[in-house]
């Protein structure tokens, strides 16, 4: 590698410009039918998922679980479970060997006690890990567990919970009171008083949002295996690189070459519980029983046990907005008290910065603890962001008689400046300057119908007595692009093969494929010879679907090992293949210099000369001995020295890595420059509060389509979920007892196939993103902006504005004032 | 507080549990599933369990020529009856296998493999549907991902591949 392909290298970590050296050729990029590397396996059901996991001698571990939202454990008697037939070990809380704390996976390294003595919700995992030789057996030795419990106060509702003198949710964690410790997150730009004086229309408005959850199909669960002194580990994580870290801090310090980590499919978590402080407990636990027993452990939670938790949307929200009569909004202001939120508490104005050009924005979310289950980053954080730049777009051009496809066009931008402001960023960091909002609504508004099917708010009644709605939404892609990747790839031997190692989790989003393309692009072999082995631990970690961030930092890290593997093939091919004690072999390209090669489809070749050929197989040569005698495939090369003329291979390894270190787009970082806009459609009956989602259309910037099927599975997909999270979802607890109340798949209502009407996904590609060719993830971005389209669309039908999500039926009625 | 006899009085049965045709001789405990014999003890793990009440579709298996969900049969109740897996169907390359593919109709794919057999057995039963018939049919399978509207396109494909009327390309 010379300087100045060193220099381009460089130049590619910096992110905040557009991709300065894309490819000048697309071979599968943005190609359709590009067949899933998933796809065989995952069709036959002979996909393996860590649940699947079952090696000879293994225990099944299962936890005890609160029967109350807020309890500590006196005593406990585990004599008559340990006594049960088939039960191997029952680790106790008040076990010497189980630490205080530890870090115990997550977003985060944390401290975090592996079984705990005191409850915070009902159902929460505490007190005892019972193994046993089956699950079932496991779970009939907890129910022999007499334990005395002291209950204590406990407190469901937010608003109670922050009063003042209020009972402790949490005492262990917030002594001082039910306000989160690290829970005020003030934002916002400007003077929203001078904003209110200059406008024209005062519009005010609050809601309230319930408790969403993610539901994995796979529970929860992990596997440990010692291994004499090494430690083998499967994980159901999305973060497979944090787990190791965690783990490796474990026991008195394991170290990291002592660990092998296997991350199988993933039965999707959508971040979720993937993120919760507590979620590698089981396998800490599984490892000291493992070591006690010499056996390996598989920990599980039940179904019912993944419910416990959910998206940290749950709260209440108040907004006052000024705008002038033409729509241009001249400040907001917004107030949130969030629950249970178990990371930082996130700011709930940030879209309103990020991409308007609001000239005075205040936003302050208080974070305060309830007796219920950890809320966290679950596809994803931005969905009160989301909900903010939907009702607030939605409520101006209905207080103001305007189209509000209309208010957001006028009120796009950035950080407070207006489009033309943010254009002058695009051309100065080399971005096409398209106008990205503009390009999607108008897509977006002829496959709705939009301009021919608007009509006011509750004057369409269709034939079949239902009220026809129509609404808009839209924000800009928020891929962060935050994070470290570590890729490495080899060509491997007999046949040219391509392997990138690399691990990570597999969410489904089809992103090893897309990985895939990019290497065969880059490296010139066919898509089909890239294979990306992300399931094990090789030592590269790249980033999984975390930190809302996928290919924009996975694929600079394998596009950066492509190139120079490429370039280490080039020069290979030109230089003499290696020296021996016997003699120095000529090149597989005598004469010539690296840059007058190429290589296409497999094929190293001369640009001047085509017919000057090798594949890329029969350069890389065979596997094994490669000495005389012992080469018997392909064809022979002289050894040069007089008097030696059997066949002999000489190439280095062809392998190589790179990493990739980016910093998320958060405000003040880069600028958003890529748009999405949605689309609903409903029928509301006003007699029953039945809504009915006759059609979503999605149109998303994102950017460059890598893979076509990955980005309209995360389009439609996140339709789909949205518009469960904004209609039906909902986890329900009993006000008195504090126990939730459906925690299964028949109570908890996500969409069926019935549920939502035709979806039609868009993409726009204006090569504004900050990713490889200009591209920008979307994987979180429409699960998340569509729930809120229910309450513009409801209104659009009934001219009711529902005050509270998801919009079931008795929120829709008591909007219309008859429940 | 529940009490349980300390020597748990477990009685096993043998059951001959025919599978993609071939018979498997299982000593099985009254309460054990269908789906918890096919996963656990004949490692046909493409027979998964989501919801495990029978609210989800993800273990689907064709019994009798009709699509069951094996987490809601004893596995005692189902000996002598054919049973077809989702094994089965990818061992007979069964068109449906490469339409889902091609229709990228899996994303995490852990209900994908119930999807299969509920389609199989569909299409066993009604080698045209129809697109309404196709939503009747599947609606029972609930996938978080939301990926709907693919197996639609698919099933179809692999309809018209049945009767002749496209390539398995």
């Amino acid at each position: 590698m010379d300087d100045t392909q060193r220099q381009r290298m460089l130049e590619s970590f910096d992110n905040k410009r557009a991709d300065k050296y894309p490819l000048e050729e697309f071979q599968s990029i943005g190609k359709r039918g590009v067949r899933r590397t998933d796809g065989y396996e995952k069709a036959t059901g002979a996909a393996k998922y860590t649940v699947d996991v079952n090696l000879p001698g293994m225990l099944f571990g299962r936890f005890l679980t609160s029967p109350y939202p807020h309890a500590e454990i006196v005593s406990m008697d585990t004599s008559e479970a340990e006594k049960y037939p088939g039960v191997r070990a029952v680790l106790r809380y008040d076990d010497p060997e189980l630490p205080e704390g530890a870090s115990l996976g997550g977003h985060e390294l944390n401290n975090v006690a592996p079984l705990s003595r005191v409850a915070h919700w009902h159902g929460e995992e505490l007190g005892a890990f019972v193994c046993a030789d089956s699950e079932e057996i496991a779970e009939q030795a907890l129910k022999l567990i007499r334990v005395e419990w002291a209950q204590r106060p406990f407190n469901l509702d937010i608003l109670k919970a922050r009063e003042t003198g209020a009972p402790l949710t949490n005492p262990e964690d917030n002594p001082a009171g039910n306000l989160d410790a690290g829970g005020l997150y003030v934002e916002g730009h400007g003077d929203v008083e001078k904003g209110f004086a200059e406008a024209d229309k005062i519009i005010e408005f609050s809601y309230s949002m319930g408790q969403n959850t993610w539901i994995g199909p796979e529970r929860p669960c992990g596997v440990w295996r010692w291994n004499g002194e090494f430690a083998e580990v499967w994980v159901k994580q999305q973060r497979p690189h944090i787990c190791k870290r965690a783990i490796s801090m474990w026991f008195d310090g394991l170290t990291m070459n002592k660990i092998d980590l296997h991350c199988l499919y993933q039965g999707a978590s959508f971040g979720g519980w993937s993120q919760m402080a507590w979620n590698l407990g089981g396998t800490y636990c599984a490892a000291v029983v493992s070591r006690r027993t010499g056996r390996p452990v598989k920990w599980l939670f039940s179904r019912r046990e993944d419910f416990y938790g959910g998206e940290m949307d749950a709260g209440t929200f108040y907004f006052k907005v000024g705008a002038k009569l033409d729509g241009t909004i001249t400040a907001v202001e917004q107030r949130g008290v969030v629950a249970n939120q178990s990371m930082l508490v996130f700011g709930i104005a940030k879209h309103l910065m990020d991409n308007m050009k609001i000239p005075h924005v205040r936003g302050i979310t208080e974070g305060v603890w309830v007796n219920k289950g950890p809320n966290v980053p679950t596809r994803c954080e931005q969905n009160l962001n989301s909900y903010a730049v939907n009702l607030v777009t939605n409520q101006v051009a209905e207080a103001l008689g305007l189209d509000p496809v209309e208010v957001a066009l006028k009120n796009d931008g950035a950080e407070g400046h207006d489009i033309e402001w943010l254009n002058e960023r695009k051309a100065e960091l080399g971005f096409p300057t398209r106008d990205s909002l503009r390009e999607c609504v108008e897509k977006g508004k002829a496959a709705i119908g939009w301009d021919e099917k608007r009509h006011a708010a509750g004057a369409k009644r269709l034939p079949n007595g239902r009220m026809h709605g129509l609404a808009f939404t839209w924000t800009h892609e928020w891929d962060d692009s935050a994070g470290t990747s570590e890729v490495a790839m080899y060509v491997e031997r007999n046949d040219g093969t391509v392997t990138i190692l690399g691990c990570r989790a597999d969410g489904g989003q089809n992103a090893e494929t897309s990985y895939a393309q990019v290497a065969a692009d880059e490296l010139g072999v066919p898509v089909e010879q890239v294979r990306f082995k992300h399931q094990e631990d090789a030592g590269f970690y790249t980033m999984t679907p975390d930190t809302s961030t996928n290919l924009s930092v996975n694929a600079w890290a394998v596009r950066h090992s492509a190139r120079l593997l490429k370039q280490k093939l080039l020069e290979a091919a030109v230089a003499p293949r290696g020296v021996t004690q016997l003699a120095s072999f000529p090149p597989a390209f005598p004469g010539k210099r690296a840059d007058e090669l190429d290589i296409k489809d497999g094929v190293i070749f001369e640009k001047a000369d085509p017919s000057n050929r090798m594949t890329v197989a029969d350069f890389v040569g065979p596997s094994g001995a490669q000495g005389p005698l012992m080469s018997p495939i392909g064809e022979p090369i002289l050894a040069g020295k007089e008097g030696l003329d059997y066949p002999i291979r000489f190439t280095p390894p062809m392998f190589e890595d790179a990493y990739q270190i980016q910093r998320g787009t958060y405000l003040g970082v880069r600028l958003r420059f890529c748009r999405q806009a949605h689309f609903m459609e409903v029928e509301v009956d006003p007699e029953t509060g039945e809504v009915d989602i006759t059609k979503i259309v999605t149109v998303n910037d994102v950017g460059k389509v890598i893979n076509w099927d990955g980005c309209e599975g995360q389009a439609y997909g996140g339709a789909i979920m949205g518009a469960g999270r904004g209609h039906t979802e909902e986890v329900v607890h009993d006000p008195r007892t504090g126990i939730m109340l459906n925690g299964n798949l028949l109570n908890y209502k996500i969409p069926t196939l019935m549920d939502v009407g035709d979806i039609e996904t868009i993409m726009v590609e204006t090569g504004m993103g900050y990713g490889p060719y200009g591209s920008i993830g979307i994987g979180e971005d429409v699960a998340t902006v569509v729930p809120a389209l229910l309450a513009p669309a409801i209104h659009n039908a009934l001219g009711v504005w529902i005050e509270g999500f998801p919009a079931t039926p008795d929120r829709v009625l008591k909007a219309l004032g008859r429940a | 507080m529940a009490t349980v006899e300390r020597t748990r009085a477990v009685s096993e049965d043998t059951v001959d549990l025919i599978v993609n045709g071939e018979t498997h001789t299982v000593r099985v405990e009254p309460q054990w599933t269908l789906q918890y014999v096919l996963s656990e003890k004949l490692g046909l793990t493409g027979t998964k369990e989501f919801c495990g009440e029978g609210a989800c579709g993800a273990c689907t298996v064709i019994m009798d020529g009709r699509p069951v969900l094996s987490c809601m049969m004893l596995a005692v109740e189902c000996g002598g009856r054919p049973i077809e897996t989702v094994e089965g169907i990818a061992r007979s390359n069964h068109p449906l296998i490469d339409a889902y593919i091609k229709h990228s109709c899996m994303q995490c794919g852990f209900c994908t493999p119930g999807f299969v057999v509920t389609a199989k057995a569909l299409l066993d039963r009604n080698p045209d549907p129809t697109v309404d018939d196709i939503k009747e049919a599947m609606v029972g399978n609930l996938c978080r991902c939301g990926t709907y509207p693919a197996h639609i396109k698919a099933i179809q494909e692999a309809a018209a591949v049945l009767r002749g009327g496209g390539s398995r390309g």
